[in-house]
């Protein structure tokens, strides 16, 4: 099963594991979103958009529309 | 002949670079958490062991690939494109973000030049677990790696030792003819496999990585998280913001009055040292009324720009603009907008010119001037102290509506009628745009926290002052100057024989020698140049609620908001020349036609409301222009806000009258 990174639950881990072609594709991978690479979803602005992920070591805002590039693998360790 | 070092400093946004520039230069200049605010590229000079270098700042950057303008710059320093190449890339990398900061490393070391990397943020790493073996890591990439604390290590020195040894390396990175691929990128064609060259990067730096660096995988809690949680709160975030803005005003309304007061006096006593000791002749008058009222009407306001530009450096250095953004941005779309947008906005309350430059880390065209055409909607510092003189003639300073403070609430309406055009115009702009769907991201970085740099901070704001001094100074001492020719002169004898008039109402009215002074001063400002041109556009501002004198100040305004004060002060021949003197002689005019108070309250909110609109400032027009690269949208608004002040003006004039 595939997810988008707009869909984790706050505080939840997943791992990217593609990023979609898109307008922002470029870059999303420049800011550090490649494959392999562990994103946490952090917190959301009112109305759940936009959203703070932690990439490595530092917090990433983006919109739904630019998350929704970001396909993951949720970890084990994060809770349901 | 000594030949100079030309150093580069290449690095992300927030990675300390700034810091460690002014560390390395003695030269403070801004630093700004949210990506793209230092626009220009910063020079500095230093010298070390007799070795004198030229240093320069770019702007942070998380890559090579960019097509906003404020990037750009990067890109034409690093290729030596139009510019001279540096000698030596001096890398700024964040320890704590040390894969992320590598890309940009490896796309510039294509450009195989002596170089060297400064590695920062070692405590932050640490606090989250990440051990970098900078010996290996300088193996690795074969030039000099060291640690260094910009903020804290005083010590420059291990820096120029570095760039010393640097001098005989030259980073190697993996050919991909970059500099071909950026050309071609650069003409508007998208280079094939762009995103697979990033992510080849991406694998040679995890290569790399894992070489030089352990890591320990946790979850980072930290300060910033639990500021985030209520700076990004879904409603005390919005309080905060609110507060914020509020505190922003106060700050700028009650601190700057008492050195306003003091600028004030020290003007009065100088002028008044200069009438007692200098003969009472034309030359006299022209340097109190003409060239030290226009030195005034410039040095008052440095008090409250640099309040404002100091509380706003404030918030950019602290990390919080950038969650201002954050939590905006929702909004902001729906108006066409950006979250990136409140910036310039929040700096429009200080000075458009600046807060337009700043619209450049807008990445989407239309929303970058979208934000630039509302910007100066937002009540400018210059307009502040036309407020205030209009409110004080009007109202009297205990006076209360209901809860409010009259004044207070009348000046805060001002710049709150401001905004709503605005939202309403961005809304309109959007509503009417062709293309619904243009490109429009938010792809931000919500940095960590810090304290402010006070100094760095301090020495901005008062950058800002003396920029101000030089250039709104210049015009506004050369408009205060030709006003004062103008209403000091006429066309051939008129002011003589306005003098001779004067004669006859005063001798008409014998008892009242009191204003005598005064009428003969109303005849001559009747008669002269600036007089004629008043009466000239008269009949168009009549509606308004204004008569000639207002008129000649709205003329002259047009050069700058400011000179509005100065230009009244000119007028009103006031003998006292602060807003004291001026005030007391408006007051007392009288209108001949209703027998009330020329200059009452639907005089003044009127004016308000036209200064509140009004796009009268040619620096912002020029600024504009360069921005937008033509005159199209400058004279546009220019022209609708025009109208839009008109209109408003005329309105509330005749509502309260």
């Amino acid at each position: 099963m595939t997810a988008t990174a707009e869909l984790l639950k706050p505080g939840s881990k997943a791992r990217i594991t593609r990023i979609k072609d898109g307008e922002f594709s470029l870059k999303l991978a420049e800011m550090g979103c490649v494959p392999g690479t562990e994103i946490t979803k952090m917190f959301t602005a009112a109305g759940g958009n936009p959203i703070a992920y932690q990439i490595d070591s530092y917090l990433l805002g983006l919109r739904i529309e630019e998350a929704s590039l970001i396909e993951v693998m949720p970890c084990e360790s994060s809770h349901p | 002949m000594i030949s100079k070092t030309r150093v580069a400093l290449i690095g992300n946004p927030n990675c300390g670079k700034s810091t460690l520039f002014n560390r390395l230069s003695g030269l403070s200049q801004k630093t700004s958490n949210l990506p793209g605010t230092t626009v220009e590229a910063f020079y500095g000079a230093a010298q070390y062991n007799q070795i004198q270098y030229d240093l320069v700042d770019l702007p942070g950057i998380y890559s090579l690939y960019t097509e906003s303008e404020d990037e750009k710059l990067v890109v034409t320093h690093v290729a030596g494109i139009g510019e001279k190449q540096p000698d030596i890339f001096l890398f700024v990398l964040d320890a704590s973000n040390l894969r992320r900061n590598l890309l940009l490393f490896s796309q510039v070391s294509e450009f195989e030049k002596p170089a060297a990397c400064i590695l920062t943020m070692q405590d932050t790493a640490k606090r989250r677990g990440i051990q970098v073996n900078i010996e290996a890591l300088e193996m690795e990439l074969g030039i000099p790696c060291i640690w260094f604390n910009p903020r804290e290590d005083k010590d420059a020195s291990p820096v120029f030792k570095a760039i010393e040894r640097a001098k005989n390396t030259h980073s190697l990175g993996n050919p991909t003819q970059i500099e071909d691929r950026l050309k071609l990128f650069w003409s508007g064609t998208k280079p094939n496999g762009l995103n697979q060259e990033t992510l080849g990067r991406y694998i040679e730096i995890e290569k790399l990585l894992s070489r030089t660096t352990t890591k320990a995988t946790e979850n980072w809690k930290g300060l910033t998280l639990k500021f985030d949680k209520w700076a990004t709160h879904p409603v005390w975030g919005y309080f905060i913001l609110g507060f914020i803005m509020l505190v922003l005003f106060q700050g700028v309304f009650s601190i700057a009055a008492k050195p306003m007061e003091w600028i004030e006096n020290l003007f009065q006593w100088i002028n008044q040292g200069i009438s007692n000791s200098l003969p009472n002749n034309h030359f006299t008058d022209f340097l109190t009324n003409g060239l030290m009222s226009g030195l005034e009407g410039v040095v008052v306001f440095v008090p409250q720009i640099f309040i404002l530009f100091f509380l706003i450096g404030i918030l950019e250095d602290s990390g919080y603009m950038v969650r201002a953004s954050f939590i905006t941005d929702r909004i902001m779309r729906k108006l066409g907008l950006n979250g990136r947008s409140i910036i310039p906005m929040v700096g429009g309350f200080a000075c458009a010119i600046p807060s337009i430059m700043a619209t450049r880390s807008i990445k989407s065209k239309s929303e970058r001037l979208a934000t630039m055409l509302i910007v100066p909607l937002m009540s400018c510092s210059a307009r502040l102290p036309v407020y205030v003189l209009l409110v004080s003639i009007a109202i009297p300073f205990s006076t209360f509506w209901g809860p409010f403070h009259a004044q207070t609430f009348v000046i805060t309406a001002a710049y709150m009628s401001g905004i709503f055009i605005a939202i309403i115009l961005a809304f309109l702009l959007n509503f009417f745009k062709k293309d619904k769907n243009k490109y429009s991201e938010f792809i931000l970085e919500l940095p960590t926290y810090q304290k402010p740099r006070w100094q760095t901070v301090t020495h901005q704001a008062w950058l800002k002052c003396t920029s101000f001094l030089e250039e709104a100074g210049k015009i506004i001492v050369i408009i205060s100057m030709v006003l004062w020719w103008l209403s000091s002169f006429g066309p051939s004898r008129a002011i003589e024989t306005a003098e001779i008039k004067a004669q006859q109402i005063i001798a008409q009215n014998p008892g009242n020698t009191n204003n005598a002074e005064e009428i003969k001063a109303n005849c001559k400002l009747e008669a002269s140049y600036a007089g004629h041109l008043g009466k000239f556009i008269e009949p168009v501002i009549k509606p308004l609620g204004y008569d000639w004198k207002t008129g000649i100040a709205l003329i002259s305004s047009f050069a700058a908001r400011e000179v509005f004060v100065g230009t009244m002060a000119t007028l009103f021949q006031s003998s006292e020349d602060n807003t004291q003197g001026i005030r007391d002689k408006m007051q007392s005019e009288i209108n001949p036609e209703t027998g009330k108070h020329k200059y009452g309250l639907p005089y003044a909110l009127s004016l308000i409301v036209f200064y509140a609109f009004a796009l009268q400032c040619m620096s912002t027009m020029a600024v504009m222009k360069r921005e937008t690269g033509s005159w199209k949208w400058p004279f546009t608004i220019f022209f609708l806000y025009g109208l839009i002040a008109y209109i408003g003006a005329w309105a509330v004039f005749n509502i309260f009258s």
